[in-house]
């Protein structure tokens, strides 16, 4: 193999990985922002979505009714979730976040495990995205390049939203001040149960997009649980942009580091993680509170 | 005085009054022995039902349940009925010892099986003197546990790593291929079966080209299966297992590994088989219990448990099932469950169950049993792909020698 080739497959490695890792912790890091909530939940509703795609697959018949489906049923019961529960501990100090949001991830994986049952459950790329493309006779898997340009659309995506539409001017703003925003006449319950509600599909997105790649199996929300914490960290709680670099970061970090010190290779990340911490408490995009 | 029912009150405080005393008098372990000599037999079976190892666990679990349901039926044993005590581990040898621990120490429960991970099992085998308990491993895989960590009070009724790992390279010693790479799970189990596939290989004098370990819990394989295509091997070994092995098998699928080099595994579960379908077509494997095995004692199983849960059993059905069954014939010859007893019954006993006549020697507690190699093929009959049986070897080929996990030749 040859040094472009070589460059170019890790580069491809690593970015469908970071796609994935993107919606994980853009979801987390929206959440964090507007309501202060450190969502603990935030892999079980990955494999949440995962365990729904799966499902759209079988019932709806098709890859792209899984992509809508999965993250808006999620969402909805997002919102559902913050109407009901979440908004009745506003105001308390942070640790009755954290008890509730674990209760969640407890509840949801053991109801997840009672629905579909223990054994991972297959959800194949669609045949459209299940070939194969040879270049400088290196294979590059068809599925992970579309991760890539997916990936890339929606944070584009999500970027215009945030910054050119009302309503992400509207989600900015109650991150910035929250007082403010409501005594200016909106209702900033509502933008709290949306984003709340985004954070979630979005994750539920992510669970979906992996599916192909991890299967859908209850193990897979601890891992997400802490890539998504590595991500935000890196890029900053809160920071949109933030967790589009952190995702960049951990997956470059992840694919180099397991090929040139696979030994390693999980205390790079971590090891990042911690530089960042010394260097920016905050993180490499976020405010120090 | 009052007469009462012909005993005078003297009498009966004299009675009491002696009765308390023996009871007092007995030590904590022998009253709580008396009771367990009449109740329910009670085994213990701490296993990772969540987490990363949770669909090995959960299979464990059914499979255990299957064959206590079973025996039950046709009146326990010794006539007394099985009590499974089942807690979750998570696969954390921590979380292993405390739940054995309280087992033991709660629940006066001197019998375990069905630990899930071998670090785990590595974890438990120090306490078993002091807890004066049996364990009879029927998923552990690690070489150590019949050699450099064996203690008396363990027994292992499946095949081992290194036994699966010598009937692959077995395999492999008639096959043309001549360089392979192995990927293996970095932990206890990986390395030690990596260890022994690379000590076989060059016995058999076939090229070794280079391995790696992915931690466990791995969900990106893609540098794994670049790493492995540029070794330009003929073939691959890959100690995975559960959700790090379904995710490599579906992206080596994606990256067309398959047709680069042949893919060899040391184990094979049916549950990736089928969480990952047609990726998984081609792959040969070491299979400590195919449910494809042809003898009249597994074909009532896989029968009776097809009726009972509407599929074939997997291999840690199968696995679950026969340690239990090989626990239950050593209780019944010792007639008893006491650790002594039931260790010396145990000793050299032959058990003939579904895996065909398996020996559990007296040197190591090893069962010595035969080696199963198949191959994932498509088939009609199954909604999923099945398992041919490509090779058998025999006892006495796979069976490491007494304490040991290498081989000689």
């Amino acid at each position: 193999m040859d040094t472009l080739a070589f460059i170019l497959t890790q580069c491809v490695n690593a970015f469908s990985q970071a796609a994935l890792l993107f919606f994980l912790g853009c979801g987390l890091t929206l959440i964090f922002g507007i309501m202060r909530i450190v969502n603990f939940a935030h892999g079980t509703i990955y494999m949440a979505g995962a365990y729904l795609g799966y499902t759209s697959v079988r019932w709806l018949g098709g890859f792209v009714a899984a992509l809508m489906v999965a993250p808006i049923v999620v969402g909805v019961l997002g919102v559902l979730f913050e109407l009901f529960i979440l908004r009745r501990l506003y105001g308390r100090d942070g640790n009755a976040f954290l008890m509730v949001t674990f209760g969640l991830a407890l509840v949801l994986g053991d109801a997840v495990q009672v629905v579909w049952g223990a054994p991972p459950l297959q959800v194949p790329p669609p045949a459209a995205l299940a070939g194969i493309a040879f270049f400088l006779d290196e294979p590059f898997p068809v599925y992970r390049l579309f991760l890539i340009g997916f990936g890339t659309v929606m944070a584009i995506g999500m970027w215009q939203f945030l910054e050119r539409t009302r309503l992400g001017l509207l989600i900015r703003a109650t991150s910035q001040n929250p007082d403010m925003v409501h005594a200016l006449g909106t209702d900033v319950r509502v933008v709290r149960s949306g984003v709340f509600g985004i954070g979630c599909g979005l994750a539920a997105l992510g669970g979906v997009l992996a599916a192909p790649l991890v299967t859908a199996s209850l193990g897979m929300s601890l891992a997400a649980v802490v890539d998504a914490f590595v991500i935000v960290i890196i890029g900053g709680m809160g920071s949109f942009l933030g967790s589009l670099i952190g995702a960049l970061i951990v997956a470059f970090v992840q694919v180099f580091g397991n090929y040139y010190l696979p030994e390693a290779a999980l205390a790079f990340m971590y090891l990042v993680m911690l530089t960042v911490l010394v260097v920016r408490p905050g993180g490499l995009l976020g405010k120090e509170e | 005085m009052k007469r009462f029912r012909g005993l005078t009150r003297r009498g009966v405080l004299k009675g009491a009054a002696a009765g308390a005393a023996a009871t007092l008098a007995a030590p904590a372990f022998l009253r709580e022995t008396m009771a367990q000599a009449t109740g329910p037999i009670k085994i213990g079976i701490p296993c990772a039902l969540t987490g990363t190892f949770a669909a090995v666990g959960q299979v464990t679990k059914r499979g255990a349940e299957f064959f206590a349901k079973e025996r039950n039926a046709k009146g326990g044993i010794l006539g007394r009925p099985i009590e499974l005590l089942i807690e979750d581990t998570q696969g954390n040898p921590a979380n292993c010892v405390r739940k054995a621990q309280e087992m033991v120490e709660r629940h006066n429960c001197r019998l375990i099986t069905g630990v899930t991970v071998s670090s785990e099992a590595l974890a438990l085998v120090p306490k078993l003197e002091e807890w004066n308990t049996i364990f009879m491993s029927s998923i552990n895989g690690d070489g150590r546990l019949t050699a450099a960590s064996f203690v008396p009070n363990f027994f292992r009724a499946n095949t081992s790593g290194p036994m699966g790992a010598r009937a692959i390279s077995l395999f492999l010693r008639e096959s043309k291929m001549q360089k392979f790479f192995a990927l293996g799970m970095d932990y206890a189990w990986g390395h030690n079966s990596v260890q022994v596939f690379e000590t076989e290989l060059k016995n058999a004098s076939k090229e070794f080209i280079g391995k790696v370990f992915s931690p466990s819990g791995t969900k990106d394989f893609s540098t794994y299966i670049t790493k492995i295509r540029q070794s330009g091997a003929d073939g691959v070994y890959l100690v995975l297992a559960a959700d790090d092995n379904n995710a490599f098998l579906s992206q080596a699928h994606q990256y067309r590994l398959a047709e680069r080099m042949t893919m060899l595994a040391e184990q094979l579960e049916l549950v990736s088989v089928k969480a990952v379908g047609e990726a998984a077509i081609g792959l040969t494997a070491s299979s400590r219990y195919p449910f494809t095995l042809e003898n009249p004692a597994n074909a009532a199983f896989v029968a009776a448990f097809q009726k009972e849960h509407g599929e074939v059993p997997d291999q840690f059905d199968g696995e679950a099932y026969h340690g239990l069954a090989v626990l239950a014939q050593g209780i019944e010859k010792a007639k008893s469950i006491e650790a002594e007893p039931l260790r010396k019954a145990m000793e050299g006993m032959v058990h003939d169950g579904i895996k065909g006549k398996v020996t559990m020697r007296a040197c190591d507690h090893q069962g010595e049993q035969r080696g199963y190699v198949v191959q994932v093929a498509k088939t009609d009959k199954l909604p999923h792909p099945t398992l041919n049986i490509l090779k058998t070897y025999g006892a006495d080929q796979i069976t490491p020698p007494c304490n040991k996990m290498t081989y000689d030749n």
